[in-house]
C-alpha cells in the first residue's frame, strides 16, 4: 500500500527503474558527482555552488542537521510534556471557574457522549503530536546510532509524520473559535491558558525538525548490508 | 563522471539520494522511489487558464469567507459571532500571541498568499515578461511556493467549525451562517487549485542559463 506525501488518493505506482541496477554497490548521486537542489529538485553537477535553475545554494548534504532536528525535537519534547500537564482553557460557567488540560477536555467530550468528536480531538492533541515526536526520535536515532530497522518503513513512517503532523492544528483552532464565542462575563466565559503556547510551539518545532532533517543521511550509511524491506 | 547531457535522463531522490533513470509517465500516474517509496515526480503538466479560474475564484471568495461571521452562538438570548480574523485577534488580545498568530498564519495570511503568487505566476507567464526583473520574481515566488502551500490549513479549519459546533451545541444554540458556506467554498477551491498547480511544471518556465 503506497502512500504519497500529498494526502491525493492512491495513484498507480509506477516505479522507476534504477540506473545502475548492474552494479553492486547502490548508486547514490553523491558518488556519481550528481547533486540535487533542494529549494526545485533538479539535478545539478556536485562542482556547482548553485543551481543552474533556481541560483539557490548547493549542498550534498547538511551534516549539521542531525543536530538541529534533535535539539528541536528535545525542544518539542519538554513542550509537549507541559501542554499536557497544564491547562489548555479556562471555563467560567455560572461563576464557577474549571481549569481544562487536554486531557480533561477529551474526558469531558466521552463524558458527555460525544465519541466521535472526542477521537477527533484525542487524535489531534494526544495522538499525533506524540507519534511524531517518538517517530522522529526514531529515525534520529537510527543515524545517530546505527540502530538497524528497515530503512524503507522508516522512510514511509517519516512521510506520514510530515503529513499528518499539521493536524494537531486543529484543537488551537477551536480553542480560538471558542474563545472569540464565548465571552459573556461571569455567567460564561472561555479564556486560552499556557498550554496553549506551549502546544503551537510543539506543532512549530516539530514541523521544523522533520523539515531541517537531511533524510539522505540515513541512506548513505550501512549500504553493504542490502535492506530492500 | 556524467557530463551535464546525462543531467536530463536522471534524477535524484530527494529522500535517499537514489539515482534513478527518467522516463515519461501516463497522465495520473506518479513515479515512485524504488529503494524508499517517496513520491518522486508525476506528468509535470498544468493548464495556466485552469489555474488563473481557480485563482479568480478563490479570491472572490475570499473576502465573504473572511468578512462575515464563520460562527455564531445564541446563549440565553445573548448572540455572539466570530469571522475567523476576530478569533485570531481574540486569543492575541488574552496575550497568547503565539496561538493568535499561528491561527492568522494558517487560516488568514498563508492561503491569501498562495493564491496571490499562483495569480502572480500566471500573469507572468501570460504577459511574457521576461525581464530580469519579473524573472527574479518568478522565481522567488516558485521557490516559497511550498512553504505556503504547508502553511495553508484551511481543510483543518473546516473541520474545526464542525468540533467547535458540536463542543458548542452542549451549552447554547450553534448557528452556521453565509460566512461558514464562504469559507468552505474557498476551502474548495484551494484544494483543487493545489491539486491542478504544478510545481515543475511552472519551473519549465524558467528560463535556464548555460
Ligand atoms: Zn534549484
Ligand atoms: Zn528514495
Amino acid at each position: 500500500m503506497s502512500k504519497n506525501d500529498n494526502g491525493l488518493p492512491e495513484l498507480i505506482p509506477q516505479y522507476a527503474i534504477a540506473a545502475d541496477e548492474q552494479a553492486n554497490e547502490t548508486p547514490q548521486g553523491l558518488k556519481m558527482g550528481l547533486c540535487l537542489c533542494a529549494t526545485c529538485k533538479k539535478v545539478n553537477a556536485l562542482t556547482e555552488q548553485y543551481c543552474s535553475r533556481c541560483h539557490s545554494p548547493l549542498s550534498a548534504r547538511n551534516y549539521a542537521s542531525i543536530q538541529q532536528s534533535w535539539a528541536l525535537l528535545i525542544t518539542a519534547t519538554i513542550l509537549l510534556i507541559l501542554a499536557n500537564i497544564y491547562p489548555i482553557t479556562l471555563l467560567t460557567n455560572r461563576g464557577v471557574v474549571t481549569n481544562d488540560t487536554i486531557f480533561s477536555g477529551i474526558a469531558h467530550l466521552v463524558k458527555s457522549g460525544m465519541f466521535p468528536i472526542a477521537i477527533i480531538v484525542f487524535t489531534a492533541s494526544i495522538l499525533v503530536p506524540w507519534l511524531k515526536i517518538l517517530g522522529l526520535g526514531l529515525y534520529l536515532s537510527a543515524i545517530s546510532f546505527n540502530i538497524p530497522i528497515s530503512k524503507r518503513k522508516m522512510m514511509v513512517g517519516f512521510h506520514i509524520i510530515e503529513w499528518i503532523g499539521r493536524w494537531s492544528m486543529l484543537d488551537l483552532f477551536v480553542i480560538s473559535l471558542t474563545v472569540a464565542l464565548v465571552n459573556m462575563g461571569q455567567l460564561l466565559d472561555a479564556k486560552p491558558a499556557p498550554a496553549a503556547t506551549a502546544f503551537a510551539l510543539v506543532i512549530l518545532l516539530t514541523q521544523l525538525a522533520a523539515k531541517v532533517l537531511d533524510t539522505r543521511l540515513l541512506w548513505d550509511r550501512l549500504e553493504t548490508h542490502d535492506d530492500t524491506n | 563522471m556524467s557530463e551535464p547531457k546525462s543531467f536530463k535522463a536522471v534524477i535524484l531522490c530527494r529522500s535517499c539520494d537514489f539515482v534513478i533513470r527518467k522516463r515519461a509517465l501516463p497522465s495520473n500516474v506518479r513515479a515512485l522511489c524504488p529503494r524508499c517509496d517517496t513520491a518522486l515526480y508525476d506528468t509535470p503538466y498544468c493548464s495556466l487558464n485552469g489555474l488563473l479560474a481557480l485563482c479568480i475564484t478563490a479570491l472572490i471568495v475570499f473576502f465573504p469567507a473572511n468578512l462575515l461571521p464563520v460562527l455564531e452562538i445564541n446563549f440565553l438570548g445573548s448572540v455572539r459571532t466570530t469571522t475567523v480574523y476576530q478569533t485570531a485577534v481574540e486569543v492575541w488580545g488574552q496575550g497568547y500571541w503565539v496561538v493568535g498568530l499561528a491561527v492568522l498564519a494558517s487560516a488568514v495570511i498563508a492561503p491569501a498568499l498562495l493564491i496571490l503568487s499562483i495569480l502572480m505566476q500566471v500573469l507572468i507567464i501570460k504577459l511574457n515578461l521576461r525581464s530580469l526583473f519579473w524573472q527574479s520574481v518568478y522565481r522567488r515566488l516558485l521557490k516559497n511556493h511550498g512553504l505556503l502551500s504547508q502553511m495553508t490549513m484551511l481543510e483543518i479549519y473546516v473541520i474545526s467549525f464542525l468540533v467547535s459546533a458540536f463542543q458548542l451545541s452542549d451549552f447554547s444554540d450553534v448557528y452556521f451562517g453565509m460566512g461558514t458556506l464562504s469559507f468552505t467554498l474557498l476551502f474548495l477551491a484551494i484544494l483543487f487549485l493545489q491539486r491542478e498547480y504544478n510545481l515543475e511544471h511552472m519551473w519549465s518556465y524558467v528560463h535556464v542559463e548555460k
